[in-house]
Protein backbone atom coordinates (compact mmCIF):
# COMPACT_ATOMS: atom_id res chain seq x y z
CA UNK A 1 0.00 0.00 0.00
CA UNK A 2 1.60 2.63 -1.40
CA UNK A 3 1.70 5.79 1.44
CA UNK A 4 0.42 8.76 0.08
CA UNK A 5 1.89 12.45 1.63
CA UNK A 6 0.69 15.25 -0.94
CA UNK A 7 2.60 17.65 1.07
CA UNK A 8 6.06 18.85 -0.23
CA UNK A 9 9.44 17.87 0.16
CA UNK A 10 9.84 15.20 3.44
CA UNK A 11 12.57 15.59 5.42
CA UNK A 12 14.09 12.13 4.28
CA UNK A 13 14.64 13.69 0.91
CA UNK A 14 17.09 15.99 2.46
CA UNK A 15 15.09 19.33 2.03
CA UNK A 16 13.24 21.15 4.64
CA UNK A 17 10.78 23.29 3.10
CA UNK A 18 10.57 25.81 6.09
CA UNK A 19 13.38 27.91 5.08
CA UNK A 20 12.28 28.54 1.83
CA UNK A 21 8.99 29.74 3.46
CA UNK A 22 10.18 31.40 5.91
CA UNK A 23 12.34 34.04 3.69
CA UNK A 24 9.62 34.09 0.80
CA UNK A 25 7.59 35.12 3.98
CA UNK A 26 10.52 37.50 5.11
CA UNK A 27 11.60 39.03 1.62
CA UNK A 28 7.15 39.98 0.83
CA UNK A 29 7.02 41.97 3.89
CA UNK A 30 9.98 44.07 3.83
CA UNK A 31 9.56 44.85 -0.04
CA UNK A 32 5.62 45.59 1.11
CA UNK A 33 7.14 47.61 4.24
CA UNK A 34 9.77 49.81 2.23
CA UNK A 35 7.75 50.86 -0.61
CA UNK A 36 4.56 51.74 1.32
CA UNK A 37 7.23 54.04 3.88
CA UNK A 38 8.28 54.99 1.10
CA UNK A 39 4.99 56.97 -0.27
CA UNK A 40 3.69 57.88 3.45
CA UNK A 41 7.38 59.45 4.67
CA UNK A 42 7.81 61.53 1.25
CA UNK A 43 4.40 62.79 1.56
CA UNK A 44 2.50 61.28 -1.47
CA UNK A 45 0.32 58.95 0.54
CA UNK A 46 -2.43 60.29 -1.17
CA UNK A 47 -1.52 58.62 -4.35
CA UNK A 48 -2.94 55.10 -3.27
CA UNK A 49 -6.44 55.90 -4.20
CA UNK A 50 -9.33 53.40 -4.14
CA UNK A 51 -11.96 55.94 -5.23
CA UNK A 52 -10.04 56.90 -8.12
CA UNK A 53 -8.98 53.34 -8.91
CA UNK A 54 -13.17 52.33 -8.67
CA UNK A 55 -14.52 55.27 -10.97
CA UNK A 56 -11.61 55.08 -13.38
CA UNK A 57 -12.17 51.39 -13.98
CA UNK A 58 -15.34 51.46 -17.21
CA UNK A 59 -18.99 50.24 -16.23
CA UNK A 60 -18.46 47.46 -18.94
CA UNK A 61 -15.82 46.37 -17.38
CA UNK A 62 -17.63 45.81 -14.06
CA UNK A 63 -20.69 44.68 -15.93
CA UNK A 64 -18.15 41.55 -18.53
CA UNK A 65 -16.26 40.88 -15.38
CA UNK A 66 -19.93 39.88 -13.38
CA UNK A 67 -20.89 37.93 -16.23
CA UNK A 68 -17.95 35.64 -16.84
CA UNK A 69 -17.89 35.41 -13.00
CA UNK A 70 -21.50 34.58 -13.20
CA UNK A 71 -21.15 31.88 -15.97
CA UNK A 72 -17.85 31.11 -14.50
CA UNK A 73 -17.98 30.13 -11.19
CA UNK A 74 -21.20 28.31 -11.47
CA UNK A 75 -19.91 25.68 -14.09
CA UNK A 76 -16.73 25.17 -11.92
CA UNK A 77 -19.35 24.38 -8.91
CA UNK A 78 -21.52 22.09 -11.30
CA UNK A 79 -18.59 20.39 -12.18
CA UNK A 80 -16.81 19.30 -9.07
CA UNK A 81 -20.69 18.30 -8.06
CA UNK A 82 -20.82 16.35 -10.80
CA UNK A 83 -17.61 14.74 -10.55
CA UNK A 84 -17.86 13.75 -6.68
CA UNK A 85 -21.19 12.37 -7.78
CA UNK A 86 -20.27 10.25 -10.18
CA UNK A 87 -17.57 8.52 -8.83
CA UNK A 88 -19.39 7.75 -6.11
CA UNK A 89 -21.87 6.05 -8.48
CA UNK A 90 -20.05 4.06 -10.72
CA UNK A 91 -17.67 2.67 -8.02
CA UNK A 92 -20.87 1.58 -6.03
CA UNK A 93 -22.31 0.62 -8.93
CA UNK A 94 -20.04 -2.36 -9.19
CA UNK A 95 -21.19 -4.19 -6.61
CA UNK A 96 -24.97 -2.69 -7.24
CA UNK A 97 -25.86 -1.52 -10.33
CA UNK A 98 -29.20 -1.30 -10.17
CA UNK A 99 -28.58 2.20 -8.36
CA UNK A 100 -27.20 3.76 -11.54
CA UNK A 101 -30.22 5.10 -13.21
CA UNK A 102 -32.07 6.22 -9.93
CA UNK A 103 -28.98 8.05 -8.45
CA UNK A 104 -29.07 9.96 -12.00
CA UNK A 105 -30.88 12.53 -10.15
CA UNK A 106 -28.13 13.83 -8.23
CA UNK A 107 -25.96 14.89 -11.62
CA UNK A 108 -29.35 17.02 -12.30
CA UNK A 109 -29.67 18.18 -9.56
CA UNK A 110 -25.80 19.34 -10.28
CA UNK A 111 -26.17 20.52 -13.81
CA UNK A 112 -29.09 22.53 -12.26
CA UNK A 113 -26.20 24.87 -10.59
CA UNK A 114 -24.57 25.77 -13.91
CA UNK A 115 -27.97 25.97 -15.45
CA UNK A 116 -28.90 28.63 -12.65
CA UNK A 117 -25.57 30.50 -13.79
CA UNK A 118 -26.02 30.56 -17.44
CA UNK A 119 -29.68 32.14 -17.08
CA UNK A 120 -28.37 34.75 -14.78
CA UNK A 121 -25.25 35.57 -16.88
CA UNK A 122 -27.85 36.21 -20.18
CA UNK A 123 -30.15 38.17 -18.07
CA UNK A 124 -27.33 40.25 -16.99
CA UNK A 125 -26.13 40.52 -20.55
CA UNK A 126 -29.16 42.29 -21.32
CA UNK A 127 -28.96 44.90 -19.33
CA UNK A 128 -25.52 46.27 -21.32
CA UNK A 129 -26.37 49.56 -23.39
CA UNK A 130 -24.76 52.10 -24.46
CA UNK A 131 -23.77 55.13 -23.09
CA UNK A 132 -21.13 58.52 -23.69
CA UNK A 133 -19.07 59.59 -20.24
CA UNK A 134 -18.60 63.02 -22.10
CA UNK A 135 -21.76 64.15 -23.78
CA UNK A 136 -24.61 61.99 -21.06
CA UNK A 137 -26.05 64.40 -18.75
CA UNK A 138 -24.37 63.47 -15.24
CA UNK A 139 -27.47 61.64 -13.86
CA UNK A 140 -27.44 59.38 -16.84
CA UNK A 141 -23.60 58.84 -16.25
CA UNK A 142 -24.02 57.79 -12.10
CA UNK A 143 -26.60 55.85 -12.75
CA UNK A 144 -24.16 53.35 -15.23
CA UNK A 145 -21.71 53.59 -13.65
CA UNK A 146 -23.78 52.37 -10.26
CA UNK A 147 -25.33 49.87 -12.95
CA UNK A 148 -21.79 48.76 -13.46
CA UNK A 149 -21.26 47.99 -9.69
CA UNK A 150 -24.09 46.16 -9.36
CA UNK A 151 -24.01 43.85 -12.18
CA UNK A 152 -20.83 43.02 -11.41
CA UNK A 153 -22.06 42.16 -7.75
CA UNK A 154 -25.14 40.26 -9.29
CA UNK A 155 -22.31 37.83 -10.95
CA UNK A 156 -20.18 37.72 -8.10
CA UNK A 157 -23.19 36.91 -5.90
CA UNK A 158 -24.08 33.76 -8.43
CA UNK A 159 -21.31 32.70 -8.84
CA UNK A 160 -19.59 31.99 -5.50
CA UNK A 161 -23.46 30.68 -4.19
CA UNK A 162 -23.37 28.35 -7.18
CA UNK A 163 -19.77 26.74 -6.38
CA UNK A 164 -20.99 26.46 -2.87
CA UNK A 165 -24.12 24.82 -3.37
CA UNK A 166 -22.77 22.56 -6.54
CA UNK A 167 -19.91 21.04 -4.25
CA UNK A 168 -22.56 20.61 -1.43
CA UNK A 169 -25.11 18.53 -3.74
CA UNK A 170 -22.10 16.67 -5.16
CA UNK A 171 -21.11 15.70 -2.01
CA UNK A 172 -24.24 14.76 -0.64
CA UNK A 173 -25.06 13.14 -3.61
CA UNK A 174 -22.16 10.87 -3.41
CA UNK A 175 -23.25 9.94 0.36
CA UNK A 176 -26.47 9.23 -1.15
CA UNK A 177 -24.88 6.77 -3.55
CA UNK A 178 -23.11 4.85 -1.19
CA UNK A 179 -26.28 4.96 0.94
CA UNK A 180 -28.73 3.44 -1.85
CA UNK A 181 -26.02 0.61 -2.95
CA UNK A 182 -26.19 -1.11 0.49
CA UNK A 183 -29.82 -0.42 1.08
CA UNK A 184 -32.39 1.25 -1.65
CA UNK A 185 -35.01 2.46 0.91
CA UNK A 186 -32.26 4.87 1.96
CA UNK A 187 -31.93 7.02 -1.27
CA UNK A 188 -35.43 8.87 -1.53
CA UNK A 189 -34.82 10.08 2.36
CA UNK A 190 -30.99 11.43 1.64
CA UNK A 191 -32.73 13.51 -1.43
CA UNK A 192 -33.85 15.54 1.22
CA UNK A 193 -31.02 16.82 2.26
CA UNK A 194 -29.42 17.14 -1.44
CA UNK A 195 -32.58 19.35 -2.15
CA UNK A 196 -32.13 21.69 1.38
CA UNK A 197 -28.63 22.19 -0.48
CA UNK A 198 -29.80 23.00 -3.88
CA UNK A 199 -32.19 25.66 -2.39
CA UNK A 200 -28.57 27.70 -1.46
CA UNK A 201 -28.14 27.98 -4.96
CA UNK A 202 -31.58 29.02 -5.50
CA UNK A 203 -30.83 31.93 -2.79
CA UNK A 204 -27.95 33.04 -4.62
CA UNK A 205 -30.03 33.45 -8.11
CA UNK A 206 -32.56 35.39 -6.45
CA UNK A 207 -30.48 37.48 -4.82
CA UNK A 208 -28.32 38.85 -7.73
CA UNK A 209 -31.95 38.75 -9.25
CA UNK A 210 -32.90 42.09 -6.83
CA UNK A 211 -29.57 43.28 -7.70
CA UNK A 212 -29.56 43.79 -11.03
CA UNK A 213 -33.24 44.78 -10.88
CA UNK A 214 -34.15 48.31 -12.96
CA UNK A 215 -30.36 48.98 -13.30
CA UNK A 216 -28.80 49.57 -17.14
CA UNK A 217 -25.77 50.54 -18.46
CA UNK A 218 -26.85 53.31 -20.95
CA UNK A 219 -30.13 54.81 -21.51
CA UNK A 220 -31.71 52.97 -24.08
CA UNK B 1 -17.64 63.84 -14.06
CA UNK B 2 -15.59 66.03 -12.98
CA UNK B 3 -17.85 67.66 -10.33
CA UNK B 4 -19.57 65.79 -8.48
CA UNK B 5 -21.62 66.06 -4.70
CA UNK B 6 -18.74 64.83 -2.13
CA UNK B 7 -21.27 62.81 -0.27
CA UNK B 8 -22.09 60.86 -3.78
CA UNK B 9 -18.88 59.87 -5.53
CA UNK B 10 -19.29 58.01 -8.43
CA UNK B 11 -17.77 54.87 -6.64
CA UNK B 12 -20.81 54.81 -4.08
CA UNK B 13 -22.78 52.30 -5.02
CA UNK B 14 -19.88 49.58 -5.25
CA UNK B 15 -19.66 48.81 -1.44
CA UNK B 16 -23.23 48.50 -0.91
CA UNK B 17 -23.45 46.23 -4.03
CA UNK B 18 -20.29 44.38 -2.49
CA UNK B 19 -22.36 43.94 0.77
CA UNK B 20 -25.19 42.37 -0.69
CA UNK B 21 -22.92 40.22 -2.29
CA UNK B 22 -20.54 39.45 0.80
CA UNK B 23 -24.26 38.71 2.66
CA UNK B 24 -25.51 36.18 0.16
CA UNK B 25 -21.87 34.42 -0.33
CA UNK B 26 -20.70 33.90 2.96
CA UNK B 27 -23.86 32.42 4.11
CA UNK B 28 -24.10 30.09 1.22
CA UNK B 29 -20.45 29.01 1.90
CA UNK B 30 -21.19 28.42 5.39
CA UNK B 31 -24.60 26.52 4.78
CA UNK B 32 -23.48 24.57 1.89
CA UNK B 33 -20.13 23.44 4.43
CA UNK B 34 -23.12 22.45 6.96
CA UNK B 35 -25.31 20.87 4.92
CA UNK B 36 -22.61 18.65 3.01
CA UNK B 37 -20.63 17.65 6.31
CA UNK B 38 -23.71 16.58 8.34
CA UNK B 39 -25.30 15.35 4.91
CA UNK B 40 -22.21 12.86 5.09
CA UNK B 41 -22.48 11.89 8.67
CA UNK B 42 -26.54 10.91 7.84
CA UNK B 43 -25.51 8.89 5.09
CA UNK B 44 -23.16 6.88 6.61
CA UNK B 45 -25.20 6.42 9.48
CA UNK B 46 -28.23 5.55 7.78
CA UNK B 47 -26.77 2.38 6.75
CA UNK B 48 -27.08 1.01 10.07
CA UNK B 49 -30.43 3.06 11.90
CA UNK B 50 -32.59 4.07 9.00
CA UNK B 51 -35.23 5.16 11.39
CA UNK B 52 -33.61 8.16 12.96
CA UNK B 53 -32.93 9.74 9.32
CA UNK B 54 -35.67 12.05 9.67
CA UNK B 55 -34.77 12.95 13.31
CA UNK B 56 -31.45 13.62 12.00
CA UNK B 57 -31.80 16.22 9.39
CA UNK B 58 -32.14 18.86 11.96
CA UNK B 59 -28.23 19.77 11.46
CA UNK B 60 -29.16 20.45 7.69
CA UNK B 61 -32.24 22.61 8.49
CA UNK B 62 -30.33 24.52 10.59
CA UNK B 63 -27.93 24.90 8.17
CA UNK B 64 -30.62 26.47 5.57
CA UNK B 65 -31.88 28.65 7.99
CA UNK B 66 -28.20 30.33 7.93
CA UNK B 67 -28.80 30.91 4.16
CA UNK B 68 -31.78 32.09 4.51
CA UNK B 69 -30.21 34.97 6.75
CA UNK B 70 -28.15 36.18 4.29
CA UNK B 71 -30.59 35.77 1.81
CA UNK B 72 -32.63 38.62 4.11
CA UNK B 73 -29.90 41.03 4.56
CA UNK B 74 -28.86 40.97 1.49
CA UNK B 75 -32.08 40.91 -0.21
CA UNK B 76 -32.69 44.48 2.11
CA UNK B 77 -29.05 45.87 1.18
CA UNK B 78 -29.70 45.53 -2.49
CA UNK B 79 -33.41 46.64 -2.40
CA UNK B 80 -32.11 49.74 -0.60
CA UNK B 81 -29.31 50.99 -3.55
CA UNK B 82 -31.85 53.49 -4.94
CA UNK B 83 -31.09 56.72 -6.84
CA UNK B 84 -30.66 58.77 -3.72
CA UNK B 85 -27.84 56.66 -2.30
CA UNK B 86 -24.78 58.37 -0.47
CA UNK B 87 -21.66 57.12 1.29
CA UNK B 88 -22.91 57.05 4.74
CA UNK B 89 -25.59 54.41 3.56
CA UNK B 90 -23.47 52.59 1.54
CA UNK B 91 -20.50 51.50 3.95
CA UNK B 92 -23.29 50.66 6.38
CA UNK B 93 -24.15 48.36 4.18
CA UNK B 94 -21.26 46.91 3.60
CA UNK B 95 -20.34 46.25 7.06
CA UNK B 96 -24.13 44.56 7.40
CA UNK B 97 -23.26 42.26 4.50
CA UNK B 98 -19.84 41.24 5.83
CA UNK B 99 -21.05 40.56 9.22
CA UNK B 100 -23.98 38.68 8.64
CA UNK B 101 -21.95 36.82 6.10
CA UNK B 102 -18.65 36.11 7.86
CA UNK B 103 -21.06 35.49 10.88
CA UNK B 104 -23.05 32.98 9.11
CA UNK B 105 -19.98 31.55 7.22
CA UNK B 106 -18.60 30.51 10.99
CA UNK B 107 -21.93 29.26 12.20
CA UNK B 108 -22.38 27.30 9.07
CA UNK B 109 -19.06 25.49 9.80
CA UNK B 110 -20.45 25.31 13.72
CA UNK B 111 -23.44 23.51 12.71
CA UNK B 112 -21.80 20.77 10.00
CA UNK B 113 -18.83 19.49 11.94
CA UNK B 114 -21.41 19.29 15.41
CA UNK B 115 -24.30 17.60 13.31
CA UNK B 116 -21.61 15.24 11.80
CA UNK B 117 -20.49 14.41 15.54
CA UNK B 118 -23.88 14.22 16.79
CA UNK B 119 -25.91 11.81 14.43
CA UNK B 120 -23.09 9.52 14.13
CA UNK B 121 -23.35 9.66 17.98
CA UNK B 122 -27.12 9.66 18.20
CA UNK B 123 -27.07 6.45 15.93
CA UNK B 124 -25.05 4.91 18.38
CA UNK B 125 -26.68 5.85 21.56
CA UNK B 126 -30.04 7.81 21.25
CA UNK B 127 -29.69 9.78 24.04
CA UNK B 128 -27.29 12.06 23.02
CA UNK B 129 -30.39 13.27 20.67
CA UNK B 130 -30.89 15.81 23.18
CA UNK B 131 -27.33 17.04 23.55
CA UNK B 132 -26.63 17.43 20.05
CA UNK B 133 -30.23 19.51 19.71
CA UNK B 134 -28.53 21.81 22.46
CA UNK B 135 -24.98 22.64 20.95
CA UNK B 136 -26.59 22.89 17.51
CA UNK B 137 -28.76 25.98 18.95
CA UNK B 138 -25.74 27.69 20.55
CA UNK B 139 -23.96 27.08 17.09
CA UNK B 140 -27.08 28.91 14.92
CA UNK B 141 -27.85 31.71 17.32
CA UNK B 142 -24.07 32.71 16.47
CA UNK B 143 -25.13 33.51 13.00
CA UNK B 144 -28.37 35.15 14.68
CA UNK B 145 -26.21 38.00 16.41
CA UNK B 146 -24.47 38.09 12.86
CA UNK B 147 -28.48 38.94 11.46
CA UNK B 148 -29.01 41.61 14.57
CA UNK B 149 -26.09 43.35 13.94
CA UNK B 150 -26.30 43.81 10.20
CA UNK B 151 -30.22 44.60 10.53
CA UNK B 152 -28.97 47.48 13.28
CA UNK B 153 -26.57 48.46 10.62
CA UNK B 154 -28.67 48.40 7.35
CA UNK B 155 -31.25 50.08 8.45
CA UNK B 156 -29.14 53.12 9.98
CA UNK B 157 -29.81 56.92 8.91
CA UNK B 158 -27.79 59.65 9.87
CA UNK B 159 -30.20 61.29 12.00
Amino acid sequence: MMDYEPRGPTKSMGVSSYPVYYSVYLLATTAITIIVGYYILTGQGGRFDIGWLLSSISPYMWACLGIGLAISLSVVGAAWGILTTGASILGGGVKAPRIKTKNLISIIFCEAVAIYGIIMAIVITNNIGSFNQYTDSEDAVLKSYQAGYKMFAAGLTVGVCNISCGICVGIVGSGAALADAQNSTLFVKILIIEIFGSAIGLFGVIVSILQIAGSKIGTD
Amino acid sequence: MSTYDADRPPYTPFFGAMGATAAMAFSAMGAAYGTAKSGTGIAAMSVMRPELIMRSILPVVMAGIIAIYGLVVAALIANSIDGNYDLFRSFCHLGAGLSVGLSGLAAGFAVGVVGDAGVRGTAQQPRLFVGMVLILIFAEVLGLYGLIVALILATKSKN
